[in-house]
């Protein structure tokens, strides 16, 4: 418990700037909802139908809230999934990074459990910032809705949210476990967060890239999609649990046998 | 029982050598000095203490427990001051040292306060604004405060200045006198002079003699100084390390007294110093051969 409250009070900083920033910009997005709803119809023709596609928003009906939101969220997707692969990303590798892992070590505490309480510092942080999400954009929605819209569906696209921002976190831990140094894992998760991003906008654009939209969570758990559909498919859900366990339990793996020269 | 037992202890990282066939025992309650210059295997014997970095090959344990499959029970035991000092930037001193109390479950509340009193440490700055020397008093402070019974100290003195030094060896002293158990490792010979009961010398890797430090000391060599108006030379059985400056000439000596007396003699003396040597000299004998 040291160590997970320790890790708490030291993230606890970037959590604040991340979340308030990311749901300010959330909210802001959809006070514009009224006013574009009012004119849903000639934005569909403003729009060229490749840049529709590219956006998802080809079988939005901007008139709907859900729809609008599903717009709107997959740009907070977007850093969200940045923020959760930082996290996970920087909460080991950082004790390396800064040469306090030799203290810590020298500490009565196994790498194991130094692992796990950081693992669920990260868990605790991103389970928050869900809660939070969801809290903020089930009051945004109450305020400016003009028709019912399905909880249900409400749901689904903020536990996507969730889903692909452990995908990303635990796949950051695994990834730092070999790169330590902070000035390499940025541009790393940065490159992996938006060149998945990219990958689903073009695996939208053209039939012979629509293969990649299986390489990305964000066809997984594509706003616009569930906003549609109601659902997420259980296949995609199936590799987001496979690639989380699989990396946390390597993590402990390779952690447990790992030469740490400092 | 031993304190530190290690066996045929060997690292290599890649190719390249850390420590190779290192066998080594430290009794409990003794302070056990372990020297050798820069890259001679030092820091690795002590990261594998620690079970920072893992063995090629032997085996290591401390307290007669596996190194590595009782780390935790062992590091309650531990107290380990690092060469780098390398802290939290976001911590103020009193941060760390209870953030390292915590793991011990125990209330180090008065050792903290003793010892920051004993080595003048501010208790309320900001670890990232302090001197090395300071930041050295947090790890000194860091490494003593849940009472181990084996510390570990890799090259504990550097930054601290000559005053603080000798509060540092009396704390050091004391702590032994309780029973602690020391292992500590140096470059610098004359301090562990002050303070070992034994030393391994360390050299590419090996172990090559573990010694008490009163016996190294009675080797025997003197170490000989001779200054004359003329040029001359000096060649006796027992001479070692000679070296020649113009009108000076040094060596090391173990020789027969006699002959040494008899050869000076017929050379224009000007000036002779005859002294004991500092272990420095004697293990420089160690390293040049």
């Amino acid at each position: 418990m040291t160590i997970f409250k320790r890790e708490l009070s030291r993230n606890k900083k970037s959590f604040i700037i991340w979340t308030t920033i990311l749901l300010l910009c959330n909210i802001g997005m959809m006070t514009m909802y009224p006013t574009l709803a009012a004119e849903a119809d000639s934005y569909s023709e403003m729009i060229s139908k490749e840049m529709q596609k590219a956006l998802s928003m080809d079988q939005l009906n901007f008139a709907l809230i859900l729809h609008y939101f599903a717009y709107v969220f997959v740009y907070i997707i977007l850093f969200g999934g940045v923020y959760a692969m930082l996290l996970g990303a920087s909460i080991v590798s950082r004790e390396e990074n800064e040469k306090t892992i030799e203290f810590l070590l020298a500490k009565p505490v196994t790498r194991r459990a130094i692992i796990t309480q950081k693992a669920l510092v990260v868990l605790f942080y991103i389970a928050l910032f869900n809660v939070i999400f969801i809290v903020g954009d089930f009051f945004t929605f109450e305020f400016l809705k003009q028709d019912e819209y399905s909880i249900k569906t409400f749901m689904l696209m903020h536990v996507g949210f969730f889903l692909l921002q452990l995908t990303f976190a635990s796949l950051g831990l695994f990834i730092s476990i070999f790169i330590t140094k902070a000035k390499t894992i940025y541009p790393i998760t940065f490159g992996i967060v938006l060149g998945a991003f990219f990958l689903n906008v073009i695996s939208a654009i053209s039939d012979k890239l629509e293969v990649f939209k299986h390489f990305t969570p964000f066809n997984y758990i594509n706003p616009s999609h569930i906003a549609v559909n109601s659902s997420i498919e259980i296949i995609y859900i199936a590799i987001m649990f496979t690639v989380i366990i699989v990396s946390v339990v390597s993590t402990y793996l390779v952690y447990d046998k790992k030469d740490i020269s400092v | 029982m031993n304190a530190i037992e290690l066996k045929d202890l060997t690292k290599y990282y890649g190719k390249s050598r850390g420590i190779i066939d290192v066998n080594l025992d430290v009794k409990e309650g003794e302070i056990f000095g372990f020297i050798g210059p820069n890259g001679a295997g030092k820091s690795t014997t002590i990261r594998t203490l620690l079970s920072l970095i893992f063995p090629t090959s032997g085996s290591a344990k401390i307290f007669g427990m596996d190194c590595f499959k009782s780390q935790e029970k062992i590091k309650m035991n531990i107290g380990y001051l690092p060469s780098e000092v390398n802290y939290y930037d976001d911590m103020i001193v009193k941060d760390l040292l209870f953030y390292s109390a915590k793991f011990y479950k125990k209330d180090c509340t008065n050792k903290i306060n003793r010892l920051c009193d004993i080595l003048e440490l501010d208790v309320r700055k900001k670890i990232d604004a302090l001197s090395f020397g300071n930041k050295k008093k947090v790890a000194v402070i860091q490494s003593l405060l849940h009472d181990p019974k084996l510390l570990i100290l890799d090259e504990p003195t550097g930054g601290l200045d000559p005053l603080m030094q000798n509060r540092f060896f009396e704390i050091l002293k004391e702590e032994n006198k309780k029973g602690v158990t020391i292992f500590f490792s140096s470059h610098i010979l004359s301090e562990v002079q002050k303070l070992c009961n034994r030393v391994a010398i360390v050299k590419q890797g090996k172990i090559l003699k573990v010694e008490t430090v009163e016996k190294l000391r009675g080797e025997k060599f003197r170490k000989v100084t001779v200054e004359s108006q003329n040029s001359f030379d000096v060649n006796l059985q027992g001479m070692r390390n000679v070296e020649k400056e113009g009108k000076v000439m040094s060596f090391l000596f173990n020789g027969d007294i006699k002959y040494l007396i008899k050869s000076l003699s017929e050379i224009e003396v000007s000036n002779l110093w005859i002294e004991e040597p500092s272990l420095e000299e004697i293990f420089m004998h160690y390293y040049k051969s």
